[in-house]
């Protein structure tokens, strides 16, 4: 295929965090984005959490500023209310067909103030809210939405009019048709997200009848400080906060019985725990919370700990034990019965939260049908164990629940790496249908004097009936530098930019204030605006007059406009000392080093090089494969030896990859861009000296060697990952055992080592239904604290259960014991158990006991971590930038990690994330040059005595001492201006551009005090 | 102490003599009783002019960034603590040092036995075995010099060098560990009361900043007060300037202010400056489970964070 | 006491972190809800490029009252700002108790992105305790 064939664009269907993280990674590597959602605004469910497990984030802060990037993204056009209707062509060149169903507001002159939703009469329930409160027939689906434009629900308005006649915008239309239009992409990613699993299908729990029995998502929105009950924890019968909360677990999920669902949807044990942690924080008495579960999983980075906290610190409580029915008492309280120790007994709950599970939606599915795209049992969409975000259709990825319950990193992980698989099919069109918008060169202000203009905004009605503007207009022009002022109905309209454009030529105009709404959301628009006629956009203050200060004062008018008053001076105060600021461009190297040769290292490789960039592949030992030469089958039985060998074969031949094995890393200098690493290779030590741009730490793990059960003293135990190879190289041992137990946790969960190895449970799972395949008379044991064969491995849990694999509980305080005897002149392995459900202790005479030994981290962790300067977890592997939205990166920009390197987890996972690390990296590589922030810190080396501190501080790592001259430097590449450096420097060397001491104390001193005025 | 004085030679004698420094910090004879000046020998010769008594309260740290070279420093418990901060600041490299430890047992505040001698019918005052005798027409009494220690050296917590290359003598018993008291009964009072009492001592200050100049860890090549860009302090003595002078100067002590009291011995008005940096020890303390000048590897408190760090001090709402 | 101003109204200087508390300050305006208008927000990266003379110059300039806000620990757009501010706040709040300045005129908060009733919340306990202080006298530059 020649460039001129493929269509260097990309549809990516759901708006969600899955779709946004496609579309940002295709976006920043040189692609045109559609981005279809088939509501009003992006960000799917994130939106409507309140925490994020297990570091407890808001979900809205983190959220939020990836609304904003992507939706301010030259390059990604969203299309809202729309549909894909259909796909024709091939990979390389798709034709979609896009349908958008109209807002009735356009969003052109939509300016989102809110006047219109505040009088219209239509109430109805408000979906994002779960029902649980009202919203309006024009409406915004959610306050930090993105578009911010309102939408009208067309069949519950009434058309009254009131909207009409209120918006000063002359924004609705509801003559607005539905549009359909074709679009040519070159590679499509399905991101439709979930449905919650309807709980009123189990009619045991009465969900929709009694009033206290809700579902976890709904329970996220009560706890949301921008929810139904703003943050206050109630319960919807009678409003009061609930002093007993109970969790039931596996709603809908792990349930053939009455739902016929038979997986596990992966992520309801870590939110029920996150639910109860942060309800205890929000009851203002001792809350009582009990999860009722099954097992809990909590599999994930990071989730153990988790689980450990709630139970010893928050007191949450956990009960294993299943739910059948709910009974329901005169006061709207809830009756469990339940049984614990053996015992039936009966609780009363004032709430009672269903963790519901998640389903395919049946949209989704015909949506997958029209697309020809295979789904999987379940409903979800079918994927292969070792190429995990591709469907069935050639061109066409999937990422995100759509193929399968996961948590939001696996989704971010999944939405990069389809990203990194459409980028691959379209690498030679990258930048052919990208813009880049073109300005007019900047004029040269420096030594000036300042020429301030300040414009004020009405915001139709909503600053203008608070503030008096004509006051504030006559005091804006006293101020000292001020030689314009304005008002304008609606300063951000497309009108008032070209006035404000001709303005400043006619004035010539330096400064530029805009006192309006807020700079979060309108600072970019002013900014563009002062571009176009060669104005510095840092040469822009906004005064918020709206938002903090209109809107929140609307009942002290005067009030208000002294504040406006007094914005205003503080603003054109700051504005007076702006100086242009320049992004410095750096030169990117187009080559990436893995670190690494394992399956993560190669897939990570290959991923990078289709995308068309060179590739040095390092690794320590002598051959490629890494942990996974040792693995023979994955457990939906795909066969890892081939796979490997077909991957070391691509590897090898593909002309942009350098192999270097025995090799190792002496030193690494340099940053993002422009690295420089020195190689030592071989026996002979010969050094050798690369440079690249990014690097890929996929340096892999290790497998745990026990002191405990006989391992290494005993030749009949094994680990699972030995177990394997003798089953794999058909050891009579095996054939000739009639008892085998395995144990799990060997290694995990202890105090040594607090987490979950996530691999282990779902290991043993594979391994007994292989012995069992082998001989189905051999009695198999396995002896578990919790099951946490997640997601879809769930069946394969069952299906060993039913071929009559026996799962015993153990308690982590009563281990098993193990005991090599002689019986009847046989050597034997007696394990002695205490079965946790029935509180009964037994003895197995084993012939081979196999242990479930933890993953652990690669002994070179430690060295890397230093050698590339990135952070490691308590537990000892690599630490991302942050747990749920970079899951790959690192605060050092360059860096990124995937595989065992980063947490435990299966080969399936390994690659995705391997993926996603490529797809980061490639980023970076499809640049000429990366321009660094313009708010960067900066060092005044005649003040700076070189201690360090600043050094310790900087969370990026951006700053270093000058040997020489001991006085600190800063790397504009990495910095990204928080300042902490500069508010810790004793000797005032520091300072941010754009927020300099000087600024600040320019508004200090205006805003303390008004006689201060003009300073 | 003429013991400690003679060993004290020897070793700086040995240094010049081998070479490994080219300076030795120390102390002579100060030139009004009572008294001891810091000097720099640069030969042997020189040496026999150091002596060691209890009037050696400078803290020679100061002086180590100033000098050319490798250095010798006769150094006590808290110049050795000075040090500490300086080689984790990087403003000294350890190697170009050559620490002789001094054990000690506190040095005596001259300008306060002056004082006490100023009574008419006094004559003067003598050193006698550990103790000060007041003459006069009418008195012969006896002091115990523990009186006139320098309030620094009576909740002081490291008699002995905390790093040295020798050790002159033996080390001492150290007291307990500081419990603060002193700043807990502070901070019992009203706040007006203890707003009387800092600005009635801060009201004296003259602004001369010879606190600054003798603090071992005021290294700054501007200070804040010279800042006019901006201009985050006056240079009034209205006392809004100078108790914002004063409090910056705490805050950018916390953490590194390892309690000599050069300050305050400096201070030409007697201005109780301590009672700042006293608190901002305290509080690191009591906050963050720091003591300054111990360990050249322990990070700075302020330079490190712990997630779970205390939020009493943040509103509640 | 001298006289007493019945117009007197508390000033106070608000610092907000640009991604949680001024996106939370904006929610509440979004969401309309009223607090009393004497605080004047300046607006900074991050809660770490606070420092202490910020908040000692605003006191010396005139202002009653000075808040602070930041990002939640865990929340920080730039990963640990918050952290190592919160240390350097601690330090302030508490050497400026122990001279004796009213420890209610300096307050520190986190507020996030969804919290807007948080915000008003905070602004109006703020607002009310500094109102019942009266205006700042110490501190305060003469030349006023």
């Amino acid at each position: 295929m020649s460039s001129t064939q493929i269509t260097g664009a990309v549809l990516v269907v759901g708006g969600g965090i899955g779709g946004i993280q496609s579309s940002l990674d295709l976006a920043e590597s040189g692609f045109k984005v559609y981005l279809v959602e088939k509501s009003p605004a992006i960000g799917g469910t994130m939106p409507q959490l309140d925490k994020t497990f297990p570091t407890n984030d808001c979900s809205m802060c983190i959220l939020s500023p990836k609304l904003v990037e992507c939706g301010r993204h030259l390059n990604i056009e969203i299309l809202t209310n729309a549909e894909l209707k259909g796909i024709s062509g091939k990979p390389g060149n798709f034709k979609a067909v896009i349908e958008q169903k109209p807002r009735y507001v356009a969003m052109d002159k939509c300016t989102g103030c809110g006047d219109c939703a505040e009088k219209c009469p239509v109430k109805l329930p408000d979906l994002f809210n779960k029902g649980l409160s009202q919203r309006k027939a024009i409406f915004r689906l959610f306050e930090q939405a993105y578009p911010p434009t309102f939408a009208i629900d067309k069949e519950a308005c009434k058309e009254c009019n009131v909207c009409v006649k209120l918006c000063k915008a002359e924004a609705i239309d509801f003559e607005m048709e539905p549009k359909t239009q074709e679009i040519n992409v070159g590679s499509v990613i399905l991101s439709p997200g979930f449905e919650e699993f309807d709980a009123g299908l189990i009619a045991n729990y009465g969900y929709g009848i009694f009033k206290n029995v809700i579902t976890s998502i709904e329970f996220e929105r009560i706890l949301s400080a921008s929810g139904p009950y703003q943050g206050q924890l109630l319960r919807p019968s009678d409003m009061k906060p609930p002093k007993r909360i109970a969790w039931i677990q596996c709603v809908g999920s792990r349930d053939i019985h009455r739902v016929n669902n038979n997986y596990c949807s992966a992520v309801c044990c870590t939110y029920a725990i996150k639910e109860a942690i942060v309800a205890k924080e929000h009851s203002s008495i001792d809350l009582d919370t009990t999860i009722f579960y099954i097992d809990i999983r909590t599999y994930g980075k990071g989730f153990e700990s988790y689980y450990k906290r709630a139970k010893e610190e928050h007191g949450v409580r956990f009960v294993k034990s299943e739910i059948h029915r709910i009974y329901r008492d005169d006061n709207e309280n809830l009756i469990l019965r339940f049984s614990d120790d053996n015992r039936i007994r009966e609780e009363e709950y004032d709430l009672v939260v269903l963790s519901v599970g998640v389903t395919q939606s049946e949209a989704n599915q015909k949506l997958a049908i029209k697309l020809g795209i295979q789904l999987n049992q379940h409903g979800f969409c079918l994927t292969e164990d070792f190429s995990p975000v591709k469907t069935s259709q050639a061109g066409i990825f999937a990422a995100g629940v759509f193929s399968g319950p996961k948590d939001i990193p696996e989704t971010v992980m999944e939405a990069s790496a389809a990203a990194s698989e459409a980028s691959g099919i379209l690498a030679t069109a990258r930048h052919s249908l990208t813009r880049d918008k073109e300005y007019p060169p900047e004029n040269n202000i420096i030594g000036e004097k300042p020429r301030i203009g300040v414009f004020i905004c009405h915001c139709g009605i909503n600053i203008g009936s608070v503030v008096d503007i004509s006051d504030v207009k006559d005091y804006a022009a006293t101020l000292e530098n001020v030689v314009f002022v304005e008002d304008s109905l609606f300063t951000c309209s497309q009108d008032s930019q070209q006035r404000i454009k001709e303005r400043i030529e006619e004035y010539s105009l330096n400064r530029v204030v805009v006192a309006a709404c807020t700079p979060r959301t309108h600072e970019p628009l002013f900014q563009e605006t002062l571009r176009e006629t060669g104005l510095n956009k840092y040469l822009f203050e906004m005064a918020n007059i709206r938002d903090q200060c209109s809107w929140v004062h609307q009942r002290q008018p005067e009030k208000a406009t002294e504040k406006a008053k007094d914005l205003i001076r503080m603003s054109v105060a700051k504005a007076k000392l702006n100086e242009p600021l320049f992004q410095t461009k750096l030169e990117v190297n187009h080559s990436a080093l893995v670190v690494g040769g394992g399956i993560s290292g190669m897939v990570s490789a290959l991923a990078i090089a289709r995308q068309g960039f060179e590739v040095h592949v390092i690794e320590k030992s002598s051959r490629f494969g890494g942990i996974a030469n040792n693995i023979h089958s994955t457990i939906e039985g795909s066969d890892v030896q081939v796979y490997l060998k077909e991957l070391i074969d691509k590897v090898s031949s593909n002309p942009l990859i350098h192999l270097h094995t025995e090799t190792e890393i002496q030193d690494v200098s340099g940053y993002v861009g422009n690295f420089k690493t020195r190689l030592v290779i071989g026996e002979v030590e010969e050094v050798k000296e690369i440079t690249h741009g990014v690097v890929v730490i996929a340096s892999g793990g290790d497998i745990y060697k026990p002191n405990e059960y006989l391992y290494a003293i005993n030749p009949n135990v094994f680990s699972l990952i030995e177990l394997e190879g003798e089953i794999a190289k058909k050891n009579k041992l095996i054939s000739t055992s009639r008892n085998i137990v395995l144990i799990q946790c060997v290694g995990s969960r202890d105090d040594e080592r607090p987490y979950c190895s996530r691999a282990c449970c779902s290991e043993a799972v594979k391994l007994a239904l292989e012995l069992k395949k082998l001989n189905s008379d051999v009695n198999i044991y396995i002896l578990y604290r919790d099951i946490r064969t997640y997601g879809f491995k769930e069946q394969y849990y069952l299906e060993a259960r039913e071929k009559g694999v026996l799962f015993i509980p153990y308690d982590v305080s009563d281990k098993p014991a193990v005991e090599a005897i002689n019986k009847e002149g046989k050597d034997i392995i007696k394990v002695t158990v205490n079965d946790l459900l029935l509180n009964e202790s037994f003895s197995i005479d084993a012939d081979i006991l196999a242990l479930a030994t933890a993953i652990i981290p690669s002994p070179e962790s430690a060295k890397l971590a230093g050698l590339f300067k990135v952070p490691l977890n308590e537990d000892g592997f690599f630490m991302e930038a942050h747990i749920k939205l970079r899951p790959v990166d690192f605060p050092t920009e360059g860096v990124f990690v995937c595989g065992l390197a980063h947490s435990p987890k299966l080969i399936e996972e390994s690659i995705i994330q391997s993926k996603a690390a490529a797809s980061r990296a490639g980023i970076i590589l499809s640049k000429d040059r990366i321009e660094s922030n313009a708010m960067v810190s900066t060092i005044d080396k005649d003040k700076c005595s070189g201690c360090g501190m600043c050094v310790e501080l900087c969370p990026f790592i951006a700053i270093e001492i000058d040997v020489i001259d001991n006085t600190a430097i800063i790397n504009e590449a990495l910095c990204k201006g928080c300042g902490v450096c500069a508010s810790s420097c004793r000797c005032g060397a520091v300072d941010i551009m754009g927020f300099t001491d000087n600024e600040i104390y320019s508004m200090i001193k205006t805003g303390a005090l008004e006689c201060w005025g003009n300073v | 102490m003429t013991d400690v004085s003679s060993k004290i030679r020897e070793e700086a004698r040995k240094l010049l003599k081998n070479g490994e420094v080219d300076v030795i910090i120390g102390f002579e004879k100060g030139s009004i009783p009572f008294s001891a000046t810091p000097c720099f020998v640069r030969n042997e010769a020189d040496t026999d002019k150091l002596i060691w008594n209890e009037y050696c309260g400078n803290n020679l740290a100061r002086y180590l960034s100033e000098v050319r070279g490798k250095a010798g420093i006769i150094a006590k418990g808290c110049d050795t603590r000075a040090i500490v901060e300086l080689i984790k600041e990087k403003q000294i490299q350890r190697e170009r040092i050559s620490i002789i430890g001094v054990p000690c047992e506190g040095m005596l505040d001259r300008k306060r036995i002056m004082m006490s001698c100023q009574r008419k019918d006094k004559t003067g005052i003598e050193d006698q075995d550990g103790q000060l005798l007041t003459r006069g027409d009418s008195l012969n009494t006896a002091v115990k010099k523990d009186e006139f220690l320098y309030p620094a050296c009576h909740v002081c917590t490291n008699r002995n060098p905390v790093m040295y290359d020798v050790l002159i003598g033996n080390t001492i018993e150290e007291r307990k560990t500081d419990d603060f008291a002193d700043v807990t009964e502070f901070d019992e009072k009203h706040s007006e009361e203890r707003w009387a009492y800092i600005t009635d001592e801060i009201g004296r200050c003259i602004r001369c900043y010879a606190c600054r100049n003798a603090c071992p860890l005021c290294y700054c090549k501007e200070c804040f007060v010279d800042s006019t860009q901006p201009q985050w302090v006056g240079k009034t003595t209205e006392q809004s300037d100078t108790l914002s002078f004063h409090i910056m100067r705490s805050i950018h002590l916390a953490g590194r202010c390892i309690e000599c009291g050069a300050c305050e011995r400096a201070c030409p008005v007697l201005v109780d400056i301590r009672i700042l940096n006293r608190k901002m020890s305290a509080d690191v303390k009591n906050l963050f489970g720091y003591k300054t000048g111990l360990d050249i590897d322990q990070p700075a408190p302020l330079s490190i964070f712990k997630p779970d760090d205390s939020e009493e001090f943040m509103l509640d709402v | 006491m001298g006289k007493i101003d019945t117009n007197w109204e508390p000033r106070i200087i608000a610092f907000l972190c640009n991604w949680c508390s001024y996106a939370g300050a904006d929610l509440a305006g979004v969401g309309r809800m009223q607090y009393p208008a004497n605080v004047r927000v300046i607006r900074v990266p991050c809660s770490g490029r606070i420092s202490p003379f910020f908040i000692l110059s605003s006191l010396q300039n005139g202002a009653d009252g000075v808040l602070v806000s930041g990002c939640h620990p865990g929340d920080c757009h730039y990963l640990t700002g918050n952290y190592s501010a919160r240390r350097k706040f601690a330090l302030l709040k508490s050497q400026l108790e122990h001279i004796g300045i009213e420890k209610e005129r300096v307050q520190f908060t986190w507020v996030s992105a969804s919290e807007g009733g948080k915000f008003a919340e905070v602004i109006n306990r703020v607002t009310e305790t500094v109102r019942a202080l009266g205006p700042a006298k110490k501190l305060v530059k003469k030349c006023l």
